[in-house]
């Protein structure tokens, strides 16, 4: 029998390896894949906890409207990469350090 | 014109007093454009000229004459000064005009030729004011006025040759020995000032005067007056043991020697105690008599000793002032002055003969080329030859100097020494000491001055004559022979008194009407000047043996000649004992000043300075390092935390993720 | 305006005048300092002949003459009363013959300045208001204002060794003035104290005047300074005496006394010729003035106790200035220390409290004012040609320089005391009234007059050693041919300054009556006013 719980381990370690995506990569396609995958693990967390709402299907609703998000997101920050690409010639975002004080 | 020829005693005393105080002002504004010395020869004989007419003629054996004027007022007393004329006042000053005059035209051709010639008048005629000032002053602080203007025209004229060091030191000898006796001085002054509030010698010591009308003379500070004024008279007078300068004095010229150091100023310390004498209670008379007769007795057995001509007479000298202050100390003060009167004379007329003797020598060293010292009897022998009329001149003083009859030194030496022995009979007991002291003295006179006679005039020539075996020593020019003849006249016995072999009729004696503590004794006077004639004959006869027989009996080097040379070592001794340890002290307040006091002073701007130095410290690192502390560590604080804005986007996350981490953490287990 | 005030504020118009004037100008700056000062003896000259000697002085206003009172700075102070402070000068026998010497001695200055190049427009502005301070400081009637020219003399004294000094010149300078301001701002706290103790009878109101101070009847009971009952006392010493010690430790730092003298050394050497001449001449007779007019006048009683100290401070000065003046090699620095044996005698013939010592003390310090401006522009007059004064360094001038020995010969002469000069009578009556004080019953012991006799001895000995070491002799010179070309005679200029102070001293010695015959009835005034304390 697959409960809840079990949702929930896979959930949390999807979002684990999203976050390290994020944290250690030095590609910033690679943080953008980690970016995706915490998503995911957010959504998967939505169709589980979608099974207490069975009137409205709020959570499988959810579910579909961050997945469009997560497209859209997905569609913008490739753009940005690119830009970057084009203005710094790498998109290892440990060289881009303008923000720096 | 009558009245010109009639000037009354006061006004004539002031003339002669200041007559040579004008020549000195002339002298002075001269300067070299007058080197001949004619207002100083002119002033000396008109003031000798005024003094024997107007003055003592008028004034000697009559009544006494003074004037007083007022000098100024301090507090509520007036000083005044004065003129007093009485017997001892008028022929103190005829003696010493009558002595300075030869003196002067001496000098005119002694001191021919040298550079400084117009100084040497200047200071000859501030000395003639200073001293004719002295002899008249009514009141003590004038007499104390006068009494330091000669010593000032002393100092000058002993260091008249100033490129002389000799003659330098001697002059500074001089001066501070008689500055010794000057505060003596003061402070009888100061004590008489503050007992009577009179320093007038009238009101003191006159016939109505505070002291004749009886007072209790036997206070400690009368005694001390006496003795204070006595010190002021030792070292004027070259008393032992303040007679350290006079020998030294001889540096000067010897004309000065003649007039200054044998025969005026220094008999201004008996004229002085004796114009003071009834201040003078018996215990400083006694002193007076001591301290007169060690004077005559040492200075006689250094004169014995020494090789130098001035030295021998200046020692001479010494001694016979020892008499004198003898005199005094017996009471029989007039026979002082008598003394001091006769001794003027002879002892000028002995230096000026040794000035002549010097000058021919030095001449005869210029000429030879021979490098000797002129001065020394060693030198000399066998001038009797080349100056026969200095010889004879010479001879005559030294017999008024040795006592012998038919001179003038007979006279008072007697007056003295019979005086003593009265004296010396009336007291009874040890005090028997004195006149024999006094006859030993005497033969000891006659015979030092014998040796310099014998020496100096007897036998040969000791210097090695020049090439030409030609000695080029010959009599005195006439200018210095004149003067000279005329003080050899002032020798013999008439002069003072038309008996020649009794004192009591000499006229200086009859001056005075002292009344003597002690009966006469007339055996004596038979006995005593036998005696001291014969002694003298027999230590001349001795003296010839020694030195003109070359019998002579001492080894050179004998103590006894030695040290009397030395004058057993007294110079030396004031020196280390007087000289250096007041420079030892004078170094060591110098380094306490500097060290101790102005160390003090620096020590305190140290301290300052090291206490700010301190309260700096303390400003720099505790107060404003407190609030340096604080800015730094928040600096530090923000410097720490800069490096978490490093503009990786990776670590802000990072950081984030790891304050929700630790959020979520402490919410679980809080 | 009258003639006192017109004598202290003549050399500030000079000052001012020399200040507005171009630097272009700057070779008149002398003749106008030097037209002030002529302007300023021929006013005090004038001054002196129209006194008149009955004057009392001291403590009455009637006594003293050319009064000048105008009120000043009067203010209502709430509940302290009112401050009242007079423009308040005047003249008796005891400051006449000082301003007559302190022009003497200006006049002195300003003609050994006449080489002066360094900046001449601040020298002789600074000496000019030099001169107007000390004019003041003997005019002043009114504490507070003697106060403040006591204040206004410290400043271009600082400046003027400073400045224009020799090479330790700063030190020196620093020396005297913290020196001379420890002495007076003890001296202000005694003012301030007096100050409230002492009211004016005729307005009721707290007064700065010091013949006020001098009238027991206007203490205010219970005050700290208060004249009789007084229990006010610190550590245990009464009140009035610790008054009296705080202002003779002002004015003897000035005079100055052994052990306060160490000052003078240093500021003397280090001071260019006219300004050694004007310390020695003018600003020790402060002290010797402040004495006389502040602490005896003001403190009668106090004197009367503490006058055997005094004479004894007088004795020690005289010989240990002595002492030191004989060790030294420097010839400015023994005439340094010659003045501080000089003044001792001032100190002790005050101490003696008789006429006779009062008044031989006030000559000594006319005397010693002359006499030491000579000698110190004796030795500046050898500086001069070759930058030298160390004694060994010279032997035989007087073959070189005859005049300039004779010059010397004579101030030495005169200063060791001589009679027919001036400093004889002073010493001499300052040793017979200090002798004589004991059987006046002042409390001076003889042994002091005995004492202060040796330093007449002793100054016989440094006088005439340097004389002998220095001047006679066969001529000898450390700088050999170079220094005896450089070493010429006296000038004109130099002869003229030297003259009318040297004839001085000798017709002061002569007739000592020109200076007693103005303050005799003040000095009697003042030893009444001290003797009826004792």
């Amino acid at each position: 029998m697959i409960t809840l719980t079990h949702f929930l381990i896979v959930s949390a370690c999807i979002f684990c390896i999203g976050l390290y995506a994020v944290l250690a990569k030095r590609n910033a396609i690679m943080i953008l894949v980690g970016i995706e995958l915490m998503i995911n693990a957010a959504i998967l967390n939505f169709v589980a906890f979608g099974k207490y709402d069975k009137l409205h299907y709020s959570g499988q609703v959810f579910a579909l409207f961050a997945i469009v998000l997560a497209a859209a997101a997905v569609a913008v920050g490739l753009a940005i990469i690119l830009n970057v690409y084009r203005h710094y010639k790498t998109i290892n975002p440990d060289n881009i350090t303008d923000l720096r004080d | 014109m009558s009245g010109l020829f009639n000037i009354s005693p006061i006004p004539a005393s002031i003339l002669v007093v200041g007559l040579p105080f004008v020549a000195f002002l002339i002298q002075a504004l001269l300067g070299k454009k007058s080197i001949s010395g004619i207002f100083s020869l002119a002033a000396i004989i008109l003031s000798t000229l005024i003094s024997g007419l107007f003055v003592f003629t008028d004034i000697w054996q009559k009544a006494p004459v003074s004037y007083t004027v007022d000098w100024f007022t301090i507090g509520n007393k007036t000083v005044t000064i004065g003129i007093l004329l009485n017997n001892l006042t008028v022929l103190m000053q005829f003696i010493v005009c009558i002595i300075a005059l030869p003196v002067h035209i001496y000098s005119k051709a002694y001191m021919k030729g040298d550079p400084g010639i117009h100084r040497y008048w200047m200071y000859l005629s501030l000395f003639c004011f200073a001293m004719l000032g002295l002899t008249v002053s009514k009141n003590l602080f004038m007499l104390y006025i006068f009494w330091e203007l000669v010593g000032f025209a002393s100092y000058l004229l002993i260091g008249f040759w100033f490129t002389k060091n000799t003659a330098t030191e001697a002059n500074k000898k001089a001066f501070l020995v008689n500055r010794i006796g000057d505060l003596g001085f003061l402070i009888g002054l100061s004590i008489i000032f503050s007992l009577f509030g009179t320093w007038d010698l009238l009101e003191l010591f006159g016939d109505a005067g505070i002291f004749a009308q009886g007072i209790d003379k036997n206070t400690g500070l009368i005694t001390a007056a006496g003795i204070c004024f006595f010190i002021g008279a030792m070292a004027k007078s070259a008393q032992f043991p303040l007679h350290v300068w006079l020998p030294d004095a001889m540096e000067g010229p010897t004309a000065v020697s003649s007039l200054i150091h044998a025969a005026t100023m220094v008999a201004a310390g008996v004229f002085l105690v004796s114009s003071i004498f009834p201040l003078f209670n018996d215990l400083v008379l006694l002193l007076i008599a001591i301290i007169g007769s060690i004077t005559a007795l040492s200075a006689a057995y250094f004169a014995l000793c020494q090789y130098d001509i001035k030295k021998v007479l200046a020692f001479s000298t010494v001694s016979q002032l020892g008499y004198m202050m003898v005199a005094v100390g017996i009471g029989a003060w007039d026979a002082a002055i008598f003394h001091l009167a006769t001794h003027a004379f002879f002892k000028c007329l002995l230096f000026l003969c040794a000035g002549a003797v010097i000058h021919e020598m030095a001449h005869h060293k210029e000429h030879s080329g021979q490098d000797f010292d002129p001065q020394d009897l060693r030198n000399m022998g066998g001038l009797r030859k080349y100056m026969p009329k200095t010889f004879v001149l010479m001879g005559m003083a030294s017999m008024a100097l040795a006592g012998f009859p038919l001179t003038s030194g007979y006279l008072s030496k007697d007056a003295i020494v019979i005086s003593a022995f009265e004296w010396a009979t009336h007291q009874g007991g040890l005090f028997i000491i004195l006149p024999i002291t006094l006859v030993f003295v005497s033969l000891l006179t006659a015979f030092y001055i014998g040796r310099l006679m014998f020496k100096a005039f007897f036998g040969t020539l000791r210097v090695p004559k020049n090439e030409q075996q030609h000695v080029d020593l010959h009599e005195a020019p006439r200018q210095m022979l004149i003067p000279m003849f005329f003080l050899g006249i002032c020798c013999f016995f008439f002069v003072f008194s038309f008996n020649p072999f009794s004192y009591h009729q000499a006229g200086i004696l009859e001056g005075f009407s002292v009344q003597y503590s002690f009966a006469e004794v007339h055996s004596l006077h038979l006995a005593i000047p036998t005696l001291l004639t014969l002694g003298t004959v027999l230590v001349w006869l001795v003296g010839w043996n020694w030195y003109v027989k070359n019998r002579y009996p001492l080894r050179s080097d004998s103590a006894f000649l030695i040290w009397g040379e030395r004058q057993l070592g007294l110079n030396e001794l004031y020196k280390k004992a007087f000289v250096d340890s007041t420079m030892s002290l004078t170094r060591f307040s110098y380094w306490w000043d500097r060290h101790i006091v102005d160390g003090t002073v620096n020590g305190a701007a140290y301290v300052a300075r090291s206490i700010s130095r301190a309260i700096d410290w303390i400003d720099r690192y505790i107060v404003d390092g407190l609030v340096n502390t604080i800015a730094g560590t928040t600096y530090y604080i923000g410097h720490l935390l800069r490096w978490v804005q490093n503009g990786r986007i990776q670590n802000y996350l990072g950081f984030a993720f790891t304050i929700i981490l630790i959020g979520i953490v402490y919410l679980i287990f809080r | 305006m009258g003639l006192l005030s017109l004598l202290i504020f003549l050399p500030l118009a000079a000052t001012f005048l020399i200040l507005l004037l171009p630097r272009s100008l700057q070779s008149s700056f002398k003749y106008i300092a030097l037209f002030f000062t002529v302007l300023q003896l021929l006013l005090s000259g004038y001054m002196y002949t129209q006194f008149d000697g009955s004057a009392t002085g001291i403590n009455q206003v009637s006594g003293y003459r050319f009064v000048e009172q105008l009120p000043w700075i009067h203010l209502d102070i709430g509940s302290l009363g009112r401050l009242e402070i007079d423009y308040f000068i005047g003249v008796d026998g005891v400051s006449l013959p000082l301003l007559v010497l302190s022009s003497l001695v200006m006049l002195m200055a300003v003609g050994s300045s006449w080489n002066i190049q360094k900046s001449p427009k601040g020298y002789f502005a600074l000496l000019m208001l030099l001169n107007m301070a000390v004019m003041g400081i003997f005019a002043a009637l009114d504490f507070f204002l003697f106060y403040i020219f006591y204040e206004v003399m410290l400043f271009p004294l600082y400046f003027l060794i400073g400045i224009w000094g020799g090479a330790n010149r700063e030190y020196a300078a620093i020396k005297f003035f913290i020196y001379t301001l420890f002495g007076s701002v003890f001296m202000l706290l005694v003012i301030v104290g007096l100050y409230f103790s002492v009211i004016n009878p005729d307005t009721g109101a707290h007064t700065f005047n010091m013949l006020h101070m001098m009238n027991p009847n206007n203490y205010v009971e219970g005050s700290f300074f208060a004249y009789l009952d007084n229990s006010h006392t610190i550590w245990g010493i009464p009140a009035r005496m610790i008054g009296f010690i705080v202002l003779f430790v002002a004015f003897a730092i000035k005079v100055p006394i052994v052990p306060l003298h160490t000052w003078l050394p240093d500021a003397h050497v280090e001071a260019p010729t006219p300004i050694s001449i004007v310390l020695a001449g003018i600003l020790l007779k402060i002290g010797g003035y402040g004495i006389i007019r502040v602490c005896m006048s003001i403190f009668p009683d106090a004197t009367a106790d503490a006058n055997w100290w005094l004479g004894l401070i007088g004795v020690v000065s005289i010989l240990y200035g002595a002492l030191n003046a004989l060790a030294q090699k420097d010839l400015k620095r023994m005439i340094a220390y010659s003045s501080v044996s000089h003044m001792g005698f001032v100190l002790l013939g005050l101490a003696s409290l008789t006429a006779e010592g009062v008044s031989g003390a006030l000559f000594q310090m006319i005397s010693h004012g002359f006499l030491s401006a000579a000698l110190f522009f004796l030795v500046g007059v050898l500086y001069d040609r070759v930058h030298d004064r160390y004694i060994y360094n010279f032997r035989g001038l007087a073959g070189l320089m005859p005049q300039y020995t004779g010059y010397v010969a004579i101030a030495f002469f005169a200063s060791l005391g001589l009679p027919g000069f001036s400093a004889f009578i002073g010493e001499a009556f300052v040793i017979i009234g200090s002798f004589n004080a004991e059987s006046v019953g002042t409390g001076i012991p003889r042994w002091m007059a005995i004492a202060g006799s040796v330093g007449i001895l002793l100054s016989a000995a440094y006088f005439l050693w340097t004389l002998q070491r220095m001047y006679f002799g066969q001529t000898r010179l450390k700088g050999g041919e170079e220094w005896a070309s450089k070493l010429k005679d006296l000038s004109l200029r130099e002869k003229s300054i030297l003259f009318p102070a040297l004839a001085l001293a000798l017709v002061l010695g002569i007739m000592p009556s020109w200076v007693f015959d103005k303050m005799n009835t003040s000095v009697l005034n003042l030893v009444s006013l001290i003797t009826a304390q004792l």
